[in-house]
This record gives C-alpha cells, sequence and structure tokens, in this order.
C-alpha cells in the first residue's frame, strides 16, 4: 500500500534552523551577566587528593569564586548504571582517572577562569596506576574502587575480581559435544582499541538557578533528558521537579552524549553563585574526561564441519571499562551475547567481563560491544571459509538464520529474520563472485 | 606496487535496551486551535532525523500534510519520559508511541465529527485536515475549527500513547532467556579497497550495503544513516585509537587521532530490504548503530583479499600493513 508520508523523503524538519544558523546549539545562547566556569582535574591517573591550594587562583583578578568537595561534602556519587562516580573529589580521597573533578572555578572571563584552574596548587599522594585489564584482574593487582561488589558467584577462582565491575556468561548446547562434532577448530584473539564518538559539538551548556522557585535550569545536549534529571537530582540531593533539563540543537552525540558531563558542575556553579554560569569542555577535556568505545580483548574459538556447517562457539571477552562505570555494566556483555554473528550455532560458551582500570571510561558508543564482537566472528567467518576453501558468501549464506533460529541466548527468532535477504542482495549488488578481480 | 580486495561481512544487532530493562516511551499528539498540530516527544534529535521520522508518522497516521505538525516538549518539564536516543531504539519506541497516540486521536476525530455531523463513523471521511459527512461533501470542518469547538466545550483535541514492549532478563549463570532483544536489525555489506603495499596506505573505493530496514520511514534519512555509520566505521577500521599509555591519552586532538575526511569518503551504492514485517512502526526496525558495525571486518577481510595477511588488532594502519608483508615474505 502506497503511504503519502511514511516512505517519502521529507526534508529533515529543523534542517532549515540549521543551515540558516538559526538553531540554537548551547554556545548560541545568550544569558545576561553569565559567569564562566572551568574544572580543576586530576594530575596524575591514580592518587590521593592530600590538599589544595586556592590562594593563588583567587588572587587571579575576575575570579568569583572555586568551589571544591570540602563545599560540598554531602554529594551523591552519579552513573547511568551504576553510581560510582564522584561529583567533586575531596580531601583525602582517591581520583581515579585524569578526568576526575578536583574543584570549580568560576570566573567573569574564560580567561580569568582558566589563569586560575592553572593556579590551583595540589598536594597528591601517588598510587600505582593500572592502565592493563589484564593487569587489573591479577590476584595482587589494588582495587581501583574498594566499595563496588558486583560478580557473580561464577567467577572463576583464577582472576582477581577486585577490579572486575560485572561477569556473565553464556551456555547454550553442550560444547564440548559442538567441538567434538567440528573437522576443524580455528582459535584467534582479536583486540580493538579506545575510540572516541568525536561528536562536532564539544560538551557545553548554561545553567541559571532561580533563588525564588528554587528551580535549577540546565541546557545542555542530552541524549536521555529525562535520566540526565533524575542523576542530576539524586547526585545534588534536590527533588527531581526542581531540576530542569532543556535540550539544545545537538551536534551529535554516538553514545558520548549519554553521560553526565557539564551538567552537576554547572548545577552546582549556578546555585553557589545565583547567577548564570557557561561552561565549555575544550577537544582535549572532552577526549579524555568522557566515555570511550570500550576496548575488548576477544578470544573466539570456532568448530566446523569440513562441509561448511558451525558446530561450535566459545568466546572470552575482556573489555577494558576504565575508571568508572558508566555504560560499561551493559556494553561488554552485549558484545558477548552478539558472538556468533548471525548464524546458527548449536553450541555457545562464553564468559565475559567489564573491567575497571586507571583509563578513561568506557561508556555507549554506537553498536555498543557488538561493533567489536564483529569484528572477531565475521574475522572468524571469512578464516574459515579460506581453510575450508569455500566461498565466503556462500558460507555466510548456508549458516545464516532463518525464521525459528535461536541466538546464543536461546531467544527464538519468530519473526523479520531477513539474514539471508541481505546477502542474496549484497551479492547481487556487489557483482560478488567469490573473489575480487585484481 | 598497488593490490585490490573486496571482503564481505554479515552482521546482526539486538536494538533497544533488552535483558528485562524497562524500556518505553511516552508521546502525546494535541490539535490546537491556532492550526497547529503538536507533537510531544522528550527524543533527543542528534542529527539522525528522529524528529522529521516521528512528523511523518503523525502526519500518515493523521491524515495531514506533515508542515502543520510542531515538535514540543524538549524539556523534561514539559514531557514525560521518551527514553534515550541509543540502543537504535528511538524509530521502533517512540516511533510506535507517536503512532499509537496519533491512532487514538484519529478515533477522536471520528468521535468528536460523529456528534458535529450528527451521524456515526462510517459515514465520515476524514482527510487532509478535514472531516466531512459522504452525502455532504461541501459541509466541512477542519481539525483545528473542530479543536476550537471542542476547546470551548472545555475539553481538547488531544492524546497520549506510551509504548513498553517486554524483554526478559538472561539467566546469570547461562545467558539463556526467552526474549532478550525486542528485534534484531541484518544487514550485508561488501568493500572494495586498495593498498600501496610500498606505503601499507589503504584507499576504500567501493561500499555495497543490503540493510534489512523493515520499511524505510525516510529513505533518504536511512542512507544518510548507512553512509555515515560506515565512514564512522572504516575510521575505526582504519585510523582512529585514541592511545592511553599508563592512564594518559598521548593524542588528545583532532591532529593526532585521525578520523576519516571528506576525501576519504567511498562510493556508496545501497539497497534497503522492506519486508515491513517487524513490530516497529509500518514494519520500521532500527537502523542507527548496525550500519557502523559492518566495516571493520569487511575491511579486514578485503585486506586479506588483496594482501593475504591477517590483520587482528584494530586499527589497520600502514604501519601493521608492512610489518605483516614483511612477515609474511620471511
Amino acid at each position: 500500500m502506497t503511504k503519502k508520508y511514511v516512505g517519502q523523503n521529507i526534508s529533515k524538519v529543523d534542517a532549515k534552523a540549521k543551515v540558516t544558523g538559526k538553531a540554537d546549539y548551547p554556545q548560541d545562547l545568550k544569558f545576561d551577566n553569565y559567569l564562566n566556569v572551568k574544572i580543576k582535574r586530576a594530575p596524575y591517573p591514580h592518587a590521593i587528593l592530600k590538599s589544595i591550594d586556592l590562594k593563588q587562583a583567587k588572587k587571579v583578578d575576575g575570579v568569583v569564586d572555586i568551589i571544591t568537595g570540602q563545599d560540598y561534602p554531602d554529594l551523591n556519587k552519579f552513573g547511568l548504571i551504576i553510581k560510582d562516580q564522584p561529583v567533586l573529589i575531596g580531601i583525602g580521597e582517591k581520583m581515579r582517572f585524569l578526568g576526575d573533578a578536583l574543584a570549580i572555578v568560576i570566573a567573569e572571563s574564560e580567561e580569568a577562569a582558566f589563569k586560575a584552574r592553572d593556579k590551583i596548587s595540589l598536594e597528591i599522594e601517588k598510587l600505582k596506576v593500572i592502565s592493563d585489564p589484564f593487569n587489573a584482574i591479577k590476584k595482587d593487582a589494588p582495587a581501583i574502587h574498594d566499595d563496588i561488589e558486583l560478580c557473580t558467584d561464577y567467577i572463576s577462582q583464577d582472576i582477581g575480581k577486585q577490579n572486575i565491575l560485572v561477569d556473565h556468561y553464556l551456555k547454550k548446547g553442550d560444547i564440548n559435544k559442538g567441538f567434538k562434532e567440528a573437522d576443524l577448530i580455528v582459535e584467534n584473539t582479536y583486540q580493538t582499541q579506545h575510540i572516541d564518538q568525536l561528536p562536532l559539538q564539544n560538551e557545553a551548556g548554561y545553567a541559571v538557578y532561580d533563588q525564588y522557585t528554587e528551580i535549577l535550569k540546565i541546557w545542555a545536549a542530552s541524549q536521555w533528558l529525562h535520566d540526565t534529571q533524575a542523576d542530576v537530582a539524586q547526585a545534588l540531593n534536590l527533588n527531581k521537579d526542581k531540576v530542569r533539563i532543556i535540550q539544545t540543537a545537538i551536534g551529535g552525540a554516538f553514545g558520548k552524549k549519554e553521560d553526565i558531563s557539564v551538567h552537576l558542575h554547572l548545577a552546582l556553579a549556578a546555585m553557589h553563585t545565583k547567577r548564570p554560569v557557561k561552561l565549555v569542555y575544550t577537544r582535549e577535556e572532552s577526549m579524555i574526561s568522557q566515555s570511550k568505545r570500550h576496548p575488548l580483548t576477544i578470544k573466539a574459538k570456532t568448530g566446523v564441519t569440513e562441509d561448511g556447517y558451525l558446530t561450535a562457539w566459545q568466546v572470552e571477552v575482556f573489555g577494558d571499562t576504565g575508571a568508572y562505570a558508566s555504560s560499561g555494566p551493559a556494553v561488554v556483555h552485549k558484545g558477548m551475547y552478539h558472538c556468533t554473528g548471525p548464524y546458527n550455532v548449536a553450541n555457545v560458551k562464553g564468559v565475559s567481563y567489564a573491567i575497571y582500570t586507571n583509563n578513561t571510561y568506557g561508556g555507549a558508543m554506537r553498536g555498543f560491544g557488538t561493533t567489536q564482537m564483529a569484528f572477531a566472528y565475521e574475522s572468524q567467518i571469512d578464516i574459515i571459509a579460506d581453510k575450508l576453501g569455500m566461498d565466503p558468501a556462500q558460507f555466510r549464506y548456508q549458516n545464516a538464520y532463518d525464521t525459528n533460529s535461536t541466538t546464543p541466548n536461546g531467544q527464538r527468532l519468530s519473526k523479520s529474520v531477513n539474514t539471508k535477504r541481505t546477502i542474496e542482495e549484497a551479492v547481487k549488488l556487489s557483482n560478488w563472485k567469490g573473489e575480487s578481480e585484481k | 606496487m598497488k593490490k585490490k580486495g573486496r571482503g564481505m561481512a554479515t552482521i546482526m544487532f539486538g536494538f533497544g535496551y533488552g535483558e528485562g530493562f524497562p524500556d518505553h516511551s511516552i508521546a502525546e499528539v494535541e490539535i490546537t486551535p491556532d492550526n497547529i498540530i503538536k507533537l510531544r516527544t522528550a527524543g533527543a534529535d542528534v542529527g539522525q532525523g528522529f524528529l522529521t521520522t516521528m512528523t511523518q508518522i503523525a502526519a500518515e497516521v493523521l491524515k495531514i500534510d506533515p508542515s502543520y505538525i510542531e515538535i514540543v516538549g524538549q524539556d523534561t518539564h514539559q514531557s514525560k519520559n521518551s527514553g534515550s536516543t541509543s540502543a537504535t531504539r528511538q524509530t521502533f519506541f517512540s516511533g510506535n508511541a507517536v503512532r499509537e497516540a496519533s491512532e487514538e486521536l484519529m478515533g477522536k476525530l471520528y468521535h468528536y465529527g460523529s456528534l458535529h455531523f450528527n451521524s456515526n463513523h462510517p459515514e465520515l471521511t476524514v482527510n487532509n485536515g478535514e472531516i466531512y459527512h459522504c452525502e455532504n461533501k461541501e459541509d466541512k470542518i477542519t481539525y483545528f475549527e473542530l479543536a476550537d469547538n471542542i476547546k470551548k466545550r472545555g475539553e481538547s483535541l488531544s492524546a497520549e500513547a506510551s509504548f513498553f514492549p517486554k524483554t526478559y532478563a538472561p539467566d546469570k549463570k547461562t545467558g539463556q532467556t526467552e526474549k532478550n532483544y525486542v528485534a534484531y536489525t541484518f544487514m550485508t555489506q561488501v568493500i572494495d579497497l586498495k593498498i600501496d603495499t610500498d606505503t601499507g596506505l589503504i584507499e576504500v573505493l567501493n561500499v555495497y550495503t543490503a540493510l534489512d530496514v523493515g520499511k524505510a520511514i525516510n529513505p533518504i534519512n536511512v542512507e544518510g544513516q548507512i553512509e555515515g555509520g560506515t565512514v564512522q566505521g572504516l575510521g575505526m577500521a582504519l585510523t582512529e585509537d585514541q592511545v592511553i599509555k599508563d592512564g594518559i591519552t598521548l593524542n588528545p586532538d583532532m591532529t593526532n587521532y585521525l578520523v576519516p575526511s571528506i576525501k576519504d569518503i567511498p562510493n556508496f551504492e545501497s539497497i534497503l530490504i522492506e519486508n515491513e514485517d517487524s513490530d516497529g512502526p509500518f514494519g520500521a526496525k532500527g537502523v542507527g548503530e548496525p550500519t557502523l558495525i559492518a566495516a571493520s571486518p569487511a575491511v579486514a577481510n578485503a585486506v586479506y583479499d588483496a594482501i593475504g595477511v591477517r590483520i587482528k588488532q584494530l586499527p589497520i594502519t600502514p604501519e601493521k600493513i608492512l610489518k605483516a608483508l614483511e612477515e609474511s615474505h620471511k
């Protein structure tokens, strides 16, 4: 049935405002008498804050005030799934990566705020930095967080669990039987990297606090307004209806604007000064302080018969989730749950770990763990096809999901299973011949 | 020497939060007397075209030109939760909420229209922003005039809907569950590239994509997702790497962290497979994340096809190509 508007190439409803410059990105908003905010961040990835000296910083012309953890000792930690990230690191507390905030500098000009930020002097006690997730899971590795205990009872006794945020398991069919049925077993380790989502728009926003209504308004780009509202409210001990988050035009996100960024520090600065406040991250600050695509180490072992049918698939997945949880408790095992790709495999076994380190934290990025996993399973598929001497398209096709196939989670796919159609169409479109025309 | 290669990747992506995590979207549609239909959603448009998609769905159901529809409620104090713009979920979740709210509102147009014409639903035509009785097509009332009449009675011509499908948490020990994700999107991609074996530099030439989209609400925006997603995937495959050593980022800037530029964009040919067989609005599935996923393995497979070396660590830089070539010649 033809439809009048659905299925039509209607111009984006916000296109005109964006191309004519009328769309308001955070930096385009105008507030009278606003103050500039900059954040003093951790100088070392793993350390205790012993003391903080603001004397020289406060002498900088134009500085209005500097907020530290001592001013707000009752703040709660924040985070998308697990609340493990502090708003400000207080004296005697631990910084866990270079993005941790130690002080909020508020000044009449951006220059003064930067200048004062750089005049804050700190005394810290350095701790051992854990950058490699495989060092983090050694039995004698120091714990980056000592108050997070989410591991299951099924965790292997061979690894240290003090830095494991979450562990997950897959068990479908009988993996030993699957490998026995195989004529060929292919085992490889794949490694992916830290990636920044790199939206053009860096984190930015304004906040205004109304003393009479006691409503705090924050203008900042967010991928989930109501979640940001709830997290800001709980971190600052405010009622949710006193925190109002207003969307601005969004200059790209790709997962990076799910996490809190400018919001909490803007909120404190606005409530503290009773004036509008503005905070814009630099690119460097954005890359160091906000979420990354998790680097995953994927050990994949795949069994196949000589006529090219998959019999067993086993994975071990190690994800570097960095200093804080963010979306980490959901990303790494979502990757594992996609470990076979869209192929029928009766016997599957998997384990995944999201591991704390002192690196910039891993969070959401387009694909959410499954992107990294696809690099592993689709490499395996081609390696196996090559070893069997089969056309990789044919090998994919004969193992591909159909209606009523089951995923590694045992979910039966009852409708809209169009894997084979995508292979057929891509083969036709690309004039696939089984090998390239060199 | 320049060597050409071609690689394929087929991927799947389970969309929505899934795993038993509550996942819903609330939308409201209101016909106002001042010639505007307000579509209230808190969903974020991150550039992908969410607001356009929602406008098209509401316009289709309400049988009115999209220019009458205005998005409102991009503010926690003016809207209810639409869930995040993530997990490839907005077209499916908010799209269904908007469709349901619009259908509810269509029901109200018939209800109040039948009161106005002193008739019943089957005798009415509701189309193009107007309602009339089949026996007298000249006697019309617009949606907006009807809204004005209703407003005078202290009522409003509006409807709200929530879309809240269920998934179930996987078993902790085995990961098994009846329904882990609401649905899956599939895609196959073929990538052609050329490698300079002296420098290790890779040039991506052609990208052929077949995407299982269910129904493209806005086909050119879906193609935009394929092209943008793939280019982001090519960055992952070839250049992007935030190097963190002992907790310290060595390249926190766009000079040393390399994303694809306009000169790196290959030719694209895409096919949208529209079986209209999903539970999304008009049979649509989510496509945002799936479009990125196939690029890095397709590139790795094409590299092997071209020069016979298998790179298992991303990104596939010229240094890695040259080192692998050197080792393969030993």
